[in-house]
């Protein structure tokens, strides 16, 4: 009896560390999914709302979801009181949300050097050229989309096999 | 406030250089900064340079000139970093920032078709003008403005830049929108082209323009006049510095409509108003009743003179 709890135990550690697995890249597309959706809304609100980039922080800090809410609400304010440069201020509190992300160190980067683009004085060209960094990340998205699926299949098959594999070593 | 307003102005690297110049906010007038050109500010009417450790001199220091990385710092920094937000305004020459300062540019143009601006590259001379929110400067002439039955008249603002005639239209609105002891308050609509007059930020008016003020911020003054007399039915319209001949279509147009107007030009006499060739005839046909003109005298701004839709002197 203790022996098929025991094995039981095993086996769904092994699962639940699998999940897990699972659950970050699941996690790291919603995150992805959630910069494009940001990145789209910058460029809109450049285009069409002439919105400065204080404002478009604004305006996300209602929009977006957490962690970006709240980077961008301290930007924003950040901006309005102590009026320092912007990119400095933009890392600072990119590094400090996105670190609480499943991203990738490349994908930080992307949104972390986001300010580097601006200075372009047409919004066309401006939010142009936002669009390469989107560019990217609907790139890196679709990748990861499209190996979720076998991906997460593998990992599933495979924490199952090394529980059992774990139990049989043990018995 | 207002020197702190005008620190604001600087990003952080260049506010001490400014400490000194901010503390007589209420009298600077202009900052004008030049590359390899000493600084100069304009102070009750008098020109001094800035040296590198912010002390004003009454003749050119030696060296002390600004960067082009400076200026190019300041104007992305008067811009909050958006300066595809300020596009439109860099094209006409200046950008309004917060407080309505108004910011003039200069630098090598970019050309496209027909001759046509498309933007403006290596900014290297920037001049700031300081706006001046004076309550009550229009206190003397609003006996003027009013008939005996508390009709306000269509009256027009003549006066060189620089002389407060934009100071003079605003606190002109204040009181017509408060109501005066001439006549009650009333639902006064401004076409606020270049920001100057509310300087609106964010769609707020940043000075006091009255209670019962509409702006429409950022808008030509053409297209800008009829959707205010269509959307706000506005009982007094207020224009800044006419210059063109749709203009005064569109002014001729709003009068048809039945509100009154108020509007500025540049000019320092009547005489040179009527000059305009698409003054003349607005002048001829008497859509103004009243004519107030602003002079410089000795450095200082005055009234010249207010006139009736004749030309005499009231």
């Amino acid at each position: 009896m203790l022996k098929a709890v025991g094995g039981f135990l095993i086996l769904a550690g092994c699962i639940g560390f699998g999940g897990n697995r699972i659950r970050e890249e699941q996690s790291r597309i919603r995150h992805l999914q959630e910069l494009i959706r940001i990145i789209r809304r910058i460029q809109n609100e450049m285009v069409y709302g002439k919105h400065t980039l204080p404002e478009i922080c604004q305006i996300l800090s209602v929009s977006s979801q957490a962690p970006y809410q709240e980077a961008f609400d301290t930007i924003y304010r950040r901006m309005r009181q102590e009026e320092t440069c912007l990119d400095r201020i933009w890392e600072q509190e990119m590094t400090q949300s996105l670190r609480r992300t499943r991203l990738r160190e490349e994908e930080r980067e992307i949104l972390r050097n986001l300010p580097r683009q601006m200075g372009i004085r047409e919004e066309k060209y401006q939010a142009e050229s936002i669009g390469q960094s989107m560019d990217l990340l609907v790139r890196k998205c679709r990748q990861a989309e499209e190996s979720y699926e076998n991906q997460s299949r593998v990992i599933f098959s495979l924490s199952i096999l090394t529980g059992v594999f774990l139990i049989i070593l043990l018995l | 406030m207002r020197q702190e307003e005008i620190m604001h102005m600087f990003p952080q690297s260049m506010r001490g250089k400014w400490k000194k110049v901010a503390q007589m906010a209420d009298r600077l007038q202009e900052i004008r900064l030049r590359v390899n050109a000493p600084a100069a500010v304009l102070i009750d009417g008098r020109e001094w340079f800035v040296d590198e450790h912010g002390s004003l001199l009454d003749r050119p220091p030696d060296g002390g000139g600004s960067e082009p990385e400076e200026l190019e710092e300041l104007l992305k920094h008067l811009c909050q970093y958006s300066l595809y937000a300020f596009a439109d305004e860099i094209r006409q020459g200046f950008i309004t920032i917060q407080g309505g300062h108004r910011v003039g540019l200069a630098g090598q143009v970019i050309l496209e078709e027909k001759n046509r601006i498309r933007n403006l590259k290596y900014i290297r001379y920037l001049n700031i003008r300081i706006a001046h929110e004076i309550k009550g400067v229009s206190d003397g002439v609003l006996a003027y403005l009013y008939d005996r039955h508390g009709k306000v008249y269509n009256t027009l603002l003549v006066s060189p830049p620089g002389c407060g005639k934009t100071t003079m239209l605003r606190d002109i609105i204040r009181h017509l929108s408060n109501g005066t002891l001439y006549g009650p308050g009333m639902n006064v609509s401004v076409v606020d082209e270049r920001s100057e007059i509310a300087g609106s930020y964010m769609g707020i008016a940043q000075n006091d323009v009255g209670i019962r003020t509409d702006i429409l911020d950022g808008c030509p003054k053409q297209e800008g006049m009829m959707m205010l007399i269509r959307a706000m039915a506005p009982q007094v319209l207020a224009v800044d510095e006419l210059g063109s001949e749709e203009d005064v279509r569109a002014l001729q147009m709003a009068s048809g409509c039945g509100c009154r107007l108020l509007a500025t030009i540049h000019g320092s006499s009547l005489d040179e108003i009527r000059g305009k060739k698409y003054m003349c005839h607005i002048i001829a046909e008497k859509l103004f009743e009243r004519y107030l003109v602003l002079t410089r005298k000795k450095g200082s701004c005055e009234i010249e003179g207010i006139y009736d839709k004749d030309g005499l002197r009231c």
